[in-house]
């Protein structure tokens, strides 16, 4: 298969492949400082209706491709919109913890939907559709894509290094003992809280361009689980599960197909490929969730303190070298 | 610990590595079955020529996807029997959308870019073709809608037909057979699936209709495809006291919201959408069921050889009337079938490279009319199809109320 050919049927795959992976780091930062959040969905939706209105209502008509930089000041509206809304509910919401938390983002995740499907400026349950496209061909979303996942990835890791980063560790591990450390707990969820939103929103955004058509169906619960999904099967200890999990899970439908096609497969095999998705997607949540366990509550608490120590020492050092200067 | 992740994350890697490899093997052997693309010249003749059929064959929308690619399936054997297009056998392509707009997509890119189909049916939900019928218009390859009856459509672009006719044109029928059994017809209660896409276009033009016949619409209620129980809505009705009642919604709330009317006293008449359109309702409303009105695109008793034909062969494998879905896919497939022969007769299909095939195919779908079994049919210069008759049925159950079927109004 020549090169061409390759990228014209798999295009679409690459870029929603990379799109998964930054919808799995979406729901990863709150997932640093512990907290269960499924309301990426919510953020997700939310930025794709933000650029599916302004493209279509807003924005004058232009002959040819939809200007770039008007692309870009949708994923900066949707940003901003996703970061004042998460402020609005995570104060209140990320007061429970766990299952509880995970049930109140489940809801606000419903509650948009409803709200999409009884607007008039949503279009209902039929949406809102002919969204103009930025790029020639699907492929050129990677030029947005890729640096995206780029930078996100990045700042990750330098999140992750950094003082803030070991403080949402010392969350996760143990929020009590972490707040008898001197740490604010509140503040730093909201902060992971709000990352996770505004990147979701963002993703939103790019993705009602890439689907053509954005309506309620877009961030719905099962989408929720699917996300959460791509973190569990690619490993919630690091930025890179995440990254993996969501490039892993996203291509996994479509690489059944291609197997299925595999000429000399028999007929069950080939049709249990195509259709049997749900079940490997499940088998592989249950299969990571046995092999990859937490370490047990002794040892969390040490680390943890640990952990909220040296967080406490850095800051005082900074705070010392702040001081002096 | 650190190791135990790295092994892990090697091993996705592996994984990934695997699957990838596995998913590219498939190609060199598509590639010898499909016919040459662009610049070759080679004799066509001996391969059949490639149609994609892309409907959601699984998810909760294969009810009717399933239905589909039974009417697309006859239409292969049917035409290839008929001698195909000009002696060369047709061979379908199917490629499963599932129930979402992503789906449809890849399934489009791979019957486009892989399998080098001349032109697709599909996709199953208006949504989903509002998500990928673009990137057939960019290929510029000709899709033939045979179940998107949303408003826009044909108007996503050039290379985008229907064979569906759009619910602003069949609904009304229903009230108007309605106001035929029962002139004295004056208060409408209208009830709709709010987050069914189809339902809420389709109560518009229920709602336009009922007012355009200077009917009293005397409330619009509400409800989710996913409800169980509608007592809240139908109390609310009831006490306007209407005297029709219509229904957009699918087959399992829809059947339910029937029967709790029924149960609930409500004795005047009941118009069903095109969710209803399925026998799938009949277990659900049983004896409740029993007069339901609902338009109908598609009438098995339509006269025609070729009609007759598609009914036979569905009711010898299926041992039921063939329904509307699967009557619009094979549509579907005789319309690309009659305009590639149209098209042969005028140039040598296998002199065109690919992209001139398609296109040649396009403009020649446009400007034909077709017997088919949904009647005579033609496509304005969008890809809107024209259709001349459309039809009303009532259902009409057994004294047991177990069995039932849809009986065509005359």
């Amino acid at each position: 298969m020549t090169m061409t050919a390759f990228l014209e049927t798999y295009g679409f795959l690459i870029v929603s492949m990379l799109l998964g992976a930054l919808l799995g780091l979406s729901v990863y930062l709150p997932l640093m400082a512990g907290q269960l959040s499924l309301a990426s969905p919510g953020f997700y939706a939310l930025g794709g209706y933000i650029a599916a209105i302004l493209s279509t209502q807003v924005f004058p008509v232009t002959e040819g491709s939809f200007p770039l930089l008007e692309l870009l000041l949708e994923m900066l509206l949707a940003a901003i919109a996703a970061a004042v809304l998460a402020i609005a509910l995570g104060i209140p919401v990320l007061r429970l913890r766990g299952i509880y938390l995970a049930i109140a983002t489940i809801a606000f995740v419903e509650i948009l939907r409803v709200l999409a499907l009884n607007l008039e400026i949503t279009g209902g349950a039929v949406g809102i559709f002919g969204i103009p496209q930025p790029f020639q061909s699907q492929i050129g979303y990677l030029w947005i894509v890729v640096p995206l996942l780029g930078l996100s990835m990045v700042f990750l890791y330098r999140l992750e290094s950094m003082h803030v980063g070991r403080v949402l560790r010392a969350i996760r591990e143990d929020e009590l003992a972490a707040d008898t450390m001197g740490i604010n707990p509140t503040h730093y969820k909201l902060l992971s809280f709000v990352l996770g939103a505004v990147l979701a929103g963002v993703v939103g955004a790019i993705s009602a361009h890439f689907l053509n058509t954005w309506n309620a169906r877009q961030g719905t619960f099962d989408a929720s689980i699917v996300y959460l999904a791509f973190v569990l099967s690619g490993g919630s200890r690091t930025f890179v599960g995440p990254v993996v999990g969501g490039i892993v899970l996203t291509a996994l439908p479509e690489i059944l197909r291609g197997m299925a096609g595999i000429s000399g497969l028999p007929i069950w095999l080939a049709q249990f490929l195509q259709d049997g998705r749900l079940i490997i997607f499940g088998l592989l949540i249950v299969m990571s969730t046995v092999f990859l366990p937490p370490r047990g509550n002794y040892t969390r608490t040490v680390t943890t303190m640990a952990m909220a120590k040296a967080a406490a020492r850095q800051r005082e050092t900074r705070e010392t070298r702040e001081g002096s200067d | 610990m650190f190791k135990r992740r790295f092994i892990s994350q090697i091993l996705v890697s592996l994984f990934t590595f695997a699957l990838v490899v596995a998913c590219t093997q498939p190609n060199p052997s598509n590639s010898s079955v499909t016919p040459s693309s662009e610049g070759s010249t080679t004799s066509r003749n001996a391969v059949a020529i490639p149609i994609g059929v892309a409907v959601a064959q699984t998810s909760n929308v294969s009810l009717l996807g399933q239905e589909q690619v039974i009417g697309a399936k006859i239409a292969e054997q049917v035409f290839n029997q008929k001698g195909g297009v000009n002696g060369t056998p047709i061979k379908l392509i199917f490629q499963d959308t599932a129930g979402d707009e992503q789906g449809a997509i890849n399934a489009f890119n791979t019957l486009i870019s892989q399998s080098k189909v001349v032109g697709i049916v599909g996709p199953t939900l208006s949504q989903q073709a509002f998500g990928a019928d673009p990137v057939a218009e960019r290929a510029k390859v000709p899709v033939l809608a045979p179940s998107n009856t949303a408003k826009g459509i044909p108007q996503i672009g050039d290379y985008i037909a229907r064979v569906s006719a759009p619910v602003a044109v069949v609904a009304p029928n229903a009230i108007e057979a309605a106001l035929k059994t029962n002139p004295q017809i004056k208060n409408v209660a209208v009830f709709f699936a709010q987050n069914d896409a189809f339902s809420k276009s389709e109560t518009g033009t229920f709602q336009k209709t009922v007012q355009d016949k200077a009917l009293n619409l005397v409330t619009v209620q509400k409800f989710q495809t996913t409800d169980t129980d509608f007592q809240t809505q139908v109390t609310n009705a009831m006490n306007l006291k209407p005297d029709l009642i219509i229904i957009s919604g699918l087959a399992a709330d829809g059947g339910n919201l029937v029967k709790q009317l029924r149960d609930l006293g409500y004795k005047g008449l009941i118009i069903g959408g095109n969710g209803l359109n399925t026998s799938n309702i009949l277990p659900v409303c049983k004896q409740a069921c029993d007069g339901v009105l609902i338009a109908q695109a598609y009438s098995p008793e339509h006269p025609g050889d070729l009609n007759k034909t598609f009914r036979d062969v569905y009711k010898t494998q299926n041992k039921k009337e063939p329904p509307q879905f699967s009557a619009q896919a094979f549509t579907g497939i005789q319309v690309f079938v009659e305009a590639l022969t149209a098209l042969d007769n005028k140039t040598k299909l296998n002199t065109l490279s690919l992209e001139q095939l398609r296109t040649e195919l396009n403009k020649q779908i446009l400007s034909a009319k077709y017997d088919t079994p949904l009647g005579q049919i033609s496509f304005d210069s969008e890809g809107e199809i024209q259709q001349s008759q459309f039809y009303v049925a009532q259902i009409k159950m057994d004294a047991d109320g177990q069995n039932g079927r849809f009986e065509f109004l005359k």
